[in-house]
Formats: structure tokens, C-alpha cells, sequence
């Protein structure tokens, strides 16, 4: 972990802290709203209530830290530094947060002055972050599998907030677009080109540090960031020029390289080293399983028209990608950054003379699995609810609701007792 | 353990940080004039290769089949 979050060049505490404790609120309103809808959030992917569940869940939730943990782990992973972390975070957090809200209520109750103020925002905030992080990363040259895979990740993070704007300034405003295609392609962008390139650039480095695993293969890892990017590309070309031949072959080779990927890291961890699986293992091993039949249920849907026009199957793919998939990365990630910066921030604080307390005093592995075991049943019981939503669907919301409460429950007892701490080290350097 | 670039060998792989920060820390300290010595890792140690250049230090990394990281270390 160390050399993942080095307190050398390391941001303040609160930078990244207020994306990781803000996230899980905004988990909690989408499950707060299946809980209200019930069975009509499940009826399409299309419905109002559908579409701002899923972005308080890849905005609120997904977006906000995965760029939070970008501030502070790109000094570390590739050398990039960025000038006055904290005053970007407060920037990049009020944003986003502001935006989030207001794109869900513009989607929520067919708002259009909300809808646009929600893309203008979010389109001013995300690209002041990208015009402070993309030069200093793309100055440094690929010397890893990880730089190269960031950098591609970034220009996905640009196809998905431009597609992004246009579609919700479409919607406010009345702009003829074709919407249905340009809202998959932004899907695409935003859960391959952005989310999993990013998560991919991120797997070369903590999956062998957490669960000291052998590498991934240099090829593979050096040509996966290149090729999803491609099939991103092609596919978007065969949008704007109707060539639906193009984009079904395109959509194969993105499925499959992402259960190429998948299925490399599960063999990875199954030669890990570490005895004991901790939360974050079981954490990825339910995101690779979720995303595994996420991404076999994307090619059915490609390959079989017929699936194709049922509201279930795309529903289906996306709450096993985003809310199996990527929630799961995501929290097993939190569990352990959010001790170990706790930890590395009271080593600092002791100066070398007051030891700071193991990472397990800060959050508990039990804590952790419970929250664990909650988040798997709401991921189980929303997926019931798509083909038994009148039966499922507002108990799925509940336990949804149940388990972002546990997450934000560990995340703030973790941070009540870094305080705790560091008011005992400050005493205890006093009285030396 | 050796390896055809030099025999000074810290193969860190499967460790646990901060130990392969301090074992080439400790090895560099061990090193004779004109010695070199490698370290093995599954990611790029930016934060040891800001030590290393304060230190005065040079080094040179290849990134081989496995996945490995061979970053080879001298005064």
C-alpha cells in the first residue's frame, strides 16, 4: 500500500475523503427511489426513474470516486503530479455533487431547465478537471501498461461527458438526434471507454498488491487499453454512418476482450499468495462474476435480435455491470484506501514517536464483510426484481438502501476514529 | 538470487510494501563502485524513482513477458 499512496507528494486527507464520504449518499437516493417508485423503475431502462437512478449511481457514486482516488493515486501510479490537489477537490466535488442532483430531478420530473443546467455544469466541472489532469499525465511518456491505459481512460472520460451533454441539452431543449443510438453509444463510453479502461489501468497495479498475485501478462495488458478503444471508436463511426454490420462485430470484440480481461484477473487471484481473503478480494471476486455474465448477457443481446427489443435483458446487463460490477470494485477499492490513508496520516502526525495504530483499529474486517454480505443481497434481490418486479422490486430498493447506509456507517466510523487518534498523538507528543 | 544483468538481485514481487522500498534501500547501501543492482516488481515504483534521482542515482527499467518490471539501479 505504501507504494500505492506514498505520503511523499500525497494529497491532504480531505481531498480524496469528501468523494469517498459524499459517494455512498448518493447510492442511498437511488435505492431511496426504487424504494418509492417500486415495479415502474424496472419497466425499462428508458423510464425518468430509471434514468436518474443510474446516474446518481455512475455520476454520484461511480464518477465522483473514481476521480477523487485519481487525485491521489496518480503521483503514485504514474508519476503525475497535479497542482493544488485540494482546491481542484473542492472545485470537482461541489460539481459534481450539484450536478448529479440536478440531472437526476431534471430526469426524475421531466425537468428541462434542471436537465440543461445539470449538462452545463457537469460539462464546465468535468472539463476543468480533464485540462488539469491530461497534460501533466499525457506529458509523461507509457512506460507501463498503466500510464498507457490512463491515458486512453481520459479520452473515454471525454467521449462520455460530450456525448453526455448533448444527449441531456437534446432532451431539455428539443434537438432532433437520434436519442436511443447516442444514448448506447454514451454507455459505452462512459462503462467501457472510461470506467473500464480505468479500472483495468488500476488492476495492473492493486491487483498483484493486494492480493499479491502474479502480473498480468505485458502483452496483454500493453494491447487490452488499445483495442477497447478501437472497438469504442468503430462502433461510434458505424453509429454516425449506419453501418449496423460494423457496430454488432465492434460490440462482439468489446465483450470479449472484457471477459478476456475478467477471466485473466480470476485466474490471477486464484494464484494469489495472501492465505486470508479479506473484504476487498471477495469484493472483486463478485465484480468479476457480476461483470463476467454482464458481459455474456451484452452478447446475447447483440447476437440474438429478438433479446434485443425485451426490456429485461438490457436492464439486466446494466445493474449486473454497474451495480455488481462496478459498486463492488469500487467499495473493495474504499476498504482498503480509506484505512490505509487514515494510517499513513497518523504515522505522519507521530513524527516517528508515537506509533500510529494498526489499520484494523481503524476499520474492522468483520465491519467490512457485513456491509459486504448486505451489498450481495441488494445486488441479488435487484436482479430478481427485474423479472419480478411487483414481487422484488421495492425490497431490492430496500436493501440497497440497507446496505449504502453500512458503507457510509464503516466510512465515517473510520474517519471518527482517525480523529480520535490523532487528538490521542497530538496529546502524546505534547507530553513528551 | 542472480540474473544475467547483474547478481545484486531484489526480486519484490510477491512482497508486502514497504518492503520493497527498504530492501533496495538496504541493498543500495551494500553496492561497491561500478556495481549495479535490480529490482523485480509488478508495477513501476514512481515514488522510489523520486528517491532515487534525489539521491542522485540512476536507473534504467524494462518491462519483460511476465509482466515484471526489471529496473536496474546504480550509483
Amino acid at each position: 500500500m505504501q507504494a500505492l499512496l506514498s505520503f511523499d507528494k500525497a494529497p491532504p486527507f480531505a481531498a480524496p475523503l469528501r468523494f469517498f464520504l459524499t459517494a455512498p449518499f448518493f447510492a442511498l437516493l437511488a435505492g431511496l427511489l426504487l424504494v418509492w417508485e417500486g415495479p415502474s423503475l424496472l419497466v425499462s431502462r428508458w423510464t425518468p426513474g430509471t434514468l436518474a437512478a443510474t446516474h446518481l449511481l455512475t455520476i454520484g457514486f461511480m464518477l465522483q470516486i473514481m476521480l477523487g482516488a485519481l487525485i491521489q493515486v496518480l503521483p503514485v501510479v504514474a508519476g503525475v503530479n497535479i497542482a493544488h490537489p485540494l482546491t481542484v477537490s473542492r472545485w470537482l466535488h461541489g460539481g459534481l455533487s450539484i450536478g448529479t442532483l440536478l440531472l437526476a430531478a431534471g430526469f426524475q420530473f421531466g425537468e428541462p431547465d434542471a436537465l440543461a443546467m445539470a449538462a452545463i455544469i457537469l460539462g464546465l466541472t468535468i472539463t476543468g478537471f480533464l485540462m488539469v489532469v491530461a497534460p501533466p499525465l499525457f506529458r509523461v511518456s507509457s512506460t507501463s501498461p498503466t500510464i498507457r491505459g490512463l491515458k486512453f481512460a481520459m479520452l473515454g472520460l471525454v467521449g462520455t461527458i460530450a456525448l453526455g451533454v448533448v444527449l441531456a441539452l437534446a432532451l431539455a431543449w428539443g434537438w432532433s438526434i437520434p436519442l436511443l443510438a447516442l444514448a448506447d453509444l454514451h454507455a459505452a463510453w462512459g462503462l467501457g471507454a472510461w470506467g473500464g479502461l480505468l479500472l483495468a489501468a488500476m488492476a495492473y497495479v492493486v491487483v498483484p498488491m493486494f492480493q499479491l498475485t502474479p502480473g498480468y501478462q505485458a502483452r496483454l495488458s500493453w494491447w487490452f487499453p488499445v483495442l477497447f478503444f478501437a472497438c469504442v471508436g468503430f462502433w461510434s463511426v458505424a453509429v454516425l454512418f449506419e453501418l449496423p454490420l460494423l457496430a454488432i462485430l465492434a460490440q462482439v470484440v468489446a465483450s470479449l476482450l472484457g471477459l478476456t480481461f475478467c477471466i485473466v484477473t480470476l485466474r490471477l487471484q486464484s494464484q494469489r499468495r495472501r492465505a486470508r481473503p479479506d473484504a476487498t478480494y471477495r469484493y472483486w471476486q463478485l465484480g468479476l462474476s457480476c461483470a463476467i455474465f454482464a458481459l455474456f448477457s451484452a452478447l446475447t443481446v447483440t447476437l440474438w435480435p429478438a433479446v434485443k427489443d425485451s426490456n429485461e435483458w438490457p436492464l439486466l446487463f446494466g445493474i449486473l455491470l454497474i451495480t455488481g460490477g462496478f459498486l463492488s470494485f469500487i467499495v473493495g477499492m474504499l476498504y482498503k484506501i480509506v484505512p490505509f490513508l487514515a494510517w499513513l496520516h497518523l504515522q505522519n502526525l507521530g513524527e516517528s514517536k508515537v506509533p500510529a495504530p494498526a489499520m484494523n483499529k481503524i476499520l474492522a474486517e468483520a465491519a467490512m464483510q457485513k456491509q459486504m454480505a448486505c451489498h450481495g443481497l441488494a445486488v441479488v434481490l435487484v436482479m430478481g426484481a427485474v423479472f419480478a418486479p411487483e414481487w422484488l422490486a421495492r425490497p431490492a430498493g430496500f436493501a440497497f438502501v440497507v446496505a449504502n447506509v453500512f458503507l457510509i456507517w464503516n466510512l465515517a466510523g473510520a474517519v471518527h476514529r482517525y480523529r480520535q487518534h490523532a487528538l490521542l498523538i497530538a496529546r502524546k507528543l505534547a507530553a513528551l | 538470487m542472480s540474473h544475467p544483468k547483474t547478481p545484486h538481485v531484489v526480486d519484490a514481487r510477491y512482497m508486502e510494501p514497504p518492503e520493497p522500498f527498504t530492501k533496495t534501500m538496504e541493498m543500495l547501501d551494500t553496492l561497491k563502485e561500478g556495481e549495479k543492482m535490480l529490482l523485480l516488481l509488478f508495477r513501476e515504483p514512481h515514488p522510489l524513482y523520486r528517491v532515487l534521482k534525489q539521491n542522485g542515482h540512476a536507473y534504467e527499467v524494462e518491462l519483460v513477458a511476465d509482466g515484471t518490471f526489471e529496473i536496474l539501479i546504480w550509483p
